[in-house]
């Protein structure tokens, strides 16, 4: 039980499985709305509102007071509401996993998207919906995971999950900066990372070797192949895996590369309407904002089909992130995708502008590896890769690219 | 009076950087005659894009949408904008 459970170098704070569990027997009281600046604290809610089979909603750290009541409505009010529990007393790693069978109709988590547009929509989770791709297999016992999430997101809590429901060591790495970050994987000996391409991508120049990390896994946004070869130089003894998942829905999807094959069970529960991934009803968590017809919600993701049988589909962008130029639309992930094959590009941010002669004109900030890098080097080698309409007609050279909550670029400007 | 002369000479001078960049974005080579009378799309060979493109250059320099009340043809009208909004 000595095994340490979680190490945070920004908070300073290292906790064993034994303290964990001493935390966990002592608490009186957890809270209903789970808002905490210490990752640890939130996670050690998480655990205690499961043992205890009560229902947690789980709010991001830095949403203000005005976003918070905005969310909330009337129960903004409620937020700093204590619920008395009764302390669990000593309890051995062996209860968790009985207490988590025993309390699975009772228990549901509450957590937020980080939507691209307007407010965060309220989506609520069965143990059942949250840990559908959650597997505790003993081969996994020795598995020590890089935190590279926010912990109230649904990938954070997925991380989470895998990582508690097998013992493993979490160490953060979220919100760490790029040297700290190998360090940390070097000296714990990371196994798992999992993480979005923008972190990753956050890694680079490709000049450092981490060989203890095994599995790497990417989600929420488009891997593109450049970035997947570099990952693989930095992590070359991993295997790399991409994940579609949804704070909607879970993860549901998993390939070795950008082309995910659907399982025959899961035909039944998906179906493409103009080129729009639909899913059903069942694979959803519950919200009051789906907006769903005939028990089909549309995920608002475009994709290409690559085969019929078996089926399988790439993703191509979202539905609603086209630039609208003088009436030629530029999927944005598309360009980045390019610009990010041309070397010395670190990463890059492809956004509109509005203008009075196109309506709207495409414009990218763009972090380099190197000041040798000029404008003029970037759209001379975009010329032979791209239409001229979705060339950047502004490069603005910037040190960072503003992330998410997630840690997703972000597309709001 | 000689504040303006010099403040307007200033900006031809930066106008003429972002049209030889704008010139440069698109494999066209430099001209050494910009003057306040050459046309946009005559004398530079600019199509929208380009104009879009030095629109939000010159947006960026100096917060003016040049195009925002309709079409502007030569450098002096760019430069006038410009004026205007100082």
């Amino acid at each position: 039980m000595n095994k340490l459970f979680y190490k945070d170098t920004i908070a300073g704070l290292e906790v064993s499985y034994e303290q964990l569990f001493t935390d966990l027997a002592n608490e009186t009281s957890y809270k209903l709305y789970c808002k905490f600046d210490s990752y640890y604290n939130v996670f050690k809610e998480i655990i205690l509102s499961i043992l205890h089979g009560q229902e947690i909603i789980l709010l991001d750290a830095d949403f203000s007071n005005d976003e918070t009541r905005k969310l909330l409505g009337d129960d903004f009010l409620k937020t700093g509401v204590t619920r008395i529990i009764e302390p669990l007393g000593k309890i051995k790693f062996c209860d968790v996993h009985e207490r988590i069978e025993a309390n699975k109709d009772s228990w549901k988590i509450t957590l937020f998207t980080s939507g691209t547009t307007g407010l965060p929509k309220k989506i609520s989770h069965t143990i059942d919906s949250i840990s559908r791709f959650v597997k505790k297999e003993d081969k996994r016992k020795d598995n020590i995971w890089g935190f590279a999430y926010n912990p109230t997101h649904m990938a954070g809590l997925q991380v989470f999950f895998q990582a508690f429901i097998n013992q493993n060591t979490i160490i953060r790495l979220f919100g760490v900066e790029r040297t700290a970050t190998f360090e940390l994987i070097d000296k714990y000996r990371i196994t798992n990372i999992s993480a979005t391409p923008t972190f990753y991508r956050f890694l680079l120049p490709a000049d450092h070797v981490c060989a203890s990390v095994q599995n790497l896994t990417s989600g929420g946004e488009k891997f593109d192949e450049k970035t997947m070869q570099l990952m693989q130089q930095i992590f070359m003894n991993s295997k790399i895996r991409n994940v579609y998942a949804s704070t909607e829905a879970g993860t549901l999807f998993a390939s070795q590369d950008d082309v995910f094959t659907l399982k025959p069970e899961m035909l039944r529960l998906v179906k493409i309407v103009d080129s729009e991934l639909y899913l059903h009803r069942s694979m959803m968590g519950e919200s009051k904002s789906f907006k769903l017809t005939d028990d089909w919600y549309a995920t608002g993701d475009l994709i290409a089909v690559q085969t019929e049988t078996p089926f399988s589909f790439k993703f191509i962008s979202r539905k609603t992130g086209m630039i609208n130029t003088g009436g030629y639309k530029v999927n944005p992930a598309e360009v980045e995708e390019t610009i990010r094959l041309c070397n010395g590009v670190k990463d890059v941010h492809v956004y509109e502008k509005k203008n009075s002669l196109l309506g709207s004109i495409v414009c990218c900030d763009l972090i380099r590896l190197d000041d040798c890098l000029t404008e003029k080097k970037v759209r001379e080698f975009l010329q032979s890769k791209l239409q001229e309409y979705k060339i950047p007609r502004m490069i603005t050279f910037v040190e960072s690219i503003a992330t998410t909550r997630t840690g997703k670029i972000s597309r709001i400007r | 009076m000689v504040f303006l002369i010099m403040r307007n000479n200033s900006s031809m001078k930066e106008i003429r950087e972002i049209i030889h960049l704008v010139l440069e974005n698109r494999g066209k080579p430099h001209t050494n005659s910009i003057s306040v009378a050459s046309d946009l799309r005559n004398d530079f060979g600019f199509d929208s894009l380009d104009l879009a493109e030095l629109t939000v250059r010159i947006e960026a320099e100096y917060d003016v949408d040049i195009f925002q009340d309709g079409v502007v043809t030569t450098v002096g009208e760019i430069l006038e904008k410009i004026s205007n909004k100082q």
